[in-house]
């Protein structure tokens, strides 16, 4: 039996800490990031006063950046709640510091991902004409269309993804309820919803959770399946493809993992958690990363070598611009990004360190984000009517809403880490009861 | 009259022992609540109905599902979409609605259900917060005086009752 487990009063004050105190380490993030948010808000701000044209979209590429966007963070969203949901119902122990910090990633990532249409409308204020309901102008969506899928398929996902993330939070506030005074102390009496720890409650939390990662894996498998169909559904060269869901749910879980991983680091530095997410954590989702990178590269291979072998002129052409031209540096940064470095880095135990992993991570996250502008960039700017071929360029307003994204997705995280534990404190603590439970040749088994 | 006692423990084990003692004594199940900063999986309460989480999440969807299906099916036939000879009513892409929408049902009734069974929602009361600090509390409702004392006898040793 295991008896070094550190008390409850050391495990509260340590993952309480970044709510209680804020370092200057997280007034930095919270500065750079809101200034990223700011400096976006004055794109988009300048963006409604001037029209869309202010974007450097023009005949045939009426899809770009904002797209890419959209496509990146709904990918990123599936760092969460899949993930957590998947480790959840497969029992893996080593899951219960890393959920809280997937979930979150989750709900954040979706907001930004569902905000980006509406940014693309170009008159956001119109936004909600897409939602079925009764209105004089006759106006009604068609539900055979992809685009409103995506709303269905998102608008579920978040709220979804926002239970999920709060199910397991609700004993957690009741902590925060219990250590805090003021508003703060009100704020969380009224979150925790009069949760008394009793084991009544804890059951149905259980069963109620696991009930939730059930159904949230198909939805999140389904969420992104659709945002590939946004493509797959139009006859375009190199987008008409039935291995595009699958393609899409395997780079959403790749890029997914490599946002979470950073996160991780960030937050094991920034609030002194390394007792809590250990390089066995690293190590694990470092695995996962590998596989993903595996699977991704298998995928994308497939993809591009029936199209080659295919030589249908029109996707040819495409191909081409991918592999020799006008893209193909993005091509191979990507290739080097996704996995001629992350696979390597991450198959040694040796090289599969914080470090290690952090590295293979940011590659990832910049690989998969040029993955999207490749996919749907090349295929628009070189339609069939080779007359009609063009190019892309983006302007600033694109690159400043795109790097105002990043920023209030960051500024957002850093805002849950100072009102929310970000490590679920009870299911640690039930973690090392477990463990403590575990007869020591097993719990070797099972660390091995 | 009516009253509560709680009792705190350092460990679970010593509190499920004396759950059991007051079980022995004839305590009613229902007068008997334990309440840890974790679940505590080797308590198994008397007469603790099954929860019904699992149905609801099934009747959710099945809501969801139907309203989805209304939602397409009839709004589609009223506003007499152009759809090139295709049918009107598409089963393959309102299919995917109506997952969604069973999807939504069914995680929406989850929470609705758990919120109800947890019993959460409620005014905070028969509680003490230093099971945060690791410790265990037990509460046990005392329908007369009778009852006060035997309680309070079984929550030994006498400094643990408050």
């Amino acid at each position: 039996m295991m008896t070094d487990r550190p008390t409850d009063i050391k495990i509260n004050a340590d993952l309480l800490r970044p709510v209680m105190k804020s370092g200057a380490a997280w007034y930095a993030t919270v500065i750079v990031s809101g200034a990223l948010l700011l400096a976006g808000v004055f794109a988009f701000s300048y963006q409604v006063r001037h029209g869309i044209g202010v974007w450097g979209l023009n005949r045939p590429v009426m899809w770009a950046f904002d797209i890419t966007n959209f496509v990146f963070w709904i990918g990123i969203s599936h760092a969460g709640t899949l993930i957590s949901a998947i480790l959840r119902v497969t029992g893996a122990e080593w899951r219960r510091p890393v959920t809280r910090c997937a979930e979150a990633i989750t709900v954040f990532a979706l907001m930004i991902g569902a905000l980006i249409p509406i940014i693309h409308i170009g008159r956001p204020w119109l936004f909600y004409w897409i939602a079925p309901y009764p209105n004089e102008r006759g106006l009604w969506p068609n539900f055979r269309s992809p685009l409103v899928w995506d709303f269905f398929a998102i608008t579920t996902y978040l709220l979804s993804s926002i239970i999920y993330l709060y199910l397991p939070l609700i004993p957690d506030l009741a902590l925060l309820r219990d250590k805090s005074q003021g508003l703060r102390k009100k704020v969380y009496s009224l979150l925790s919803l009069g949760w008394r720890g009793a084991q009544l409650q804890w059951r149905r939390l259980e069963r109620a959770v696991q009930v939730m990662a059930i159904i949230i894996i198909p939805v999140a498998v389904s969420v992104h399946t659709i945002v590939s169909w946004d493509f797959a559904m139009a006859i375009q060269p190199m987008w008409h493809s039935t291995m595009f869901g699958p393609y899409f749910v395997a780079g959403a879980i790749f890029s997914g993992i490599a946002a979470l991983i950073i996160a991780m680091a960030v937050i094991r530095r920034v609030f002194r958690l390394e007792d809590y997410l250990r390089p066995v954590h690293f190590n694990n989702l470092g695995l996962l990363l590998l596989v993903m990178s595996l699977i991704w590269f298998y995928f994308t291979f497939a993809e591009h070598l029936t199209v080659w072998y295919g030589n249908e002129p029109a996707e040819k052409m495409v191909f081409q611009s991918k592999i020799s031209g006008d893209y193909a540096p993005l091509f191979w940064t990507m290739i080097v990004c996704c996995f001629l470095i992350p696979a390597p880095l991450l198959a040694f135990k040796r090289t599969r360190s914080v470090k290690g992993t952090m590295t293979a991570s940011a590659m990832v996250i910049v690989g998969m984000w040029i993955e999207r502008f490749l996919i749907i960039v090349p295929t628009l700017a070189q339609p069939r009517m080779t007359f009609n071929w063009s190019s892309y360029r983006p302007t600033w307003v694109e690159i400043t809403l795109t790097l105002g994204m990043i920023g209030y997705f960051v500024f957002l995280y850093a805002i849950f880490t100072k009102l929310f534990p970000i490590i679920a404190v009870w299911e640690y603590k039930e973690g090392l009861a477990h463990r403590d439970a575990k007869p020591a040749d097993e719990l070797a088994v099972a660390e091995n | 009259m009516e009253e509560k006692i709680i009792a705190i423990f350092d460990t679970a084990d010593e509190a499920i022992a004396v759950v059991r003692r007051l079980r022995r004594e004839g305590v009613a199940e229902n007068a008997i609540t334990l309440m840890s900063s974790e679940p505590i999986h080797d308590y198994e309460s008397g007469d603790e109905r099954p929860s019904r989480i699992g149905g609801f999440a099934i009747a959710g969807g099945i809501a969801g599902a139907a309203a989805a299906i209304a939602l397409t099916v009839l709004a589609s036939k009223q506003m007499n979409l152009v759809t090139g000879g295709m049918p009107v009513v598409a089963p393959w892409p309102f299919g995917i609605i109506v997952f969604e929408m069973a999807a939504l049902g069914s995680i929406l009734s989850t929470l609705g259900r758990m919120i109800y069974e947890a019993r959460l929602g409620r005014r905070l009361s028969d509680y003490d917060e230093i099971i945060f600090d690791g410790r265990v509390a037990l509460s046990v409702q005392c329908a007369d005086e009778e009852s006060r004392r035997v309680v309070k006898r079984l929550l030994s040793p006498p400094d643990q009752a408050k």
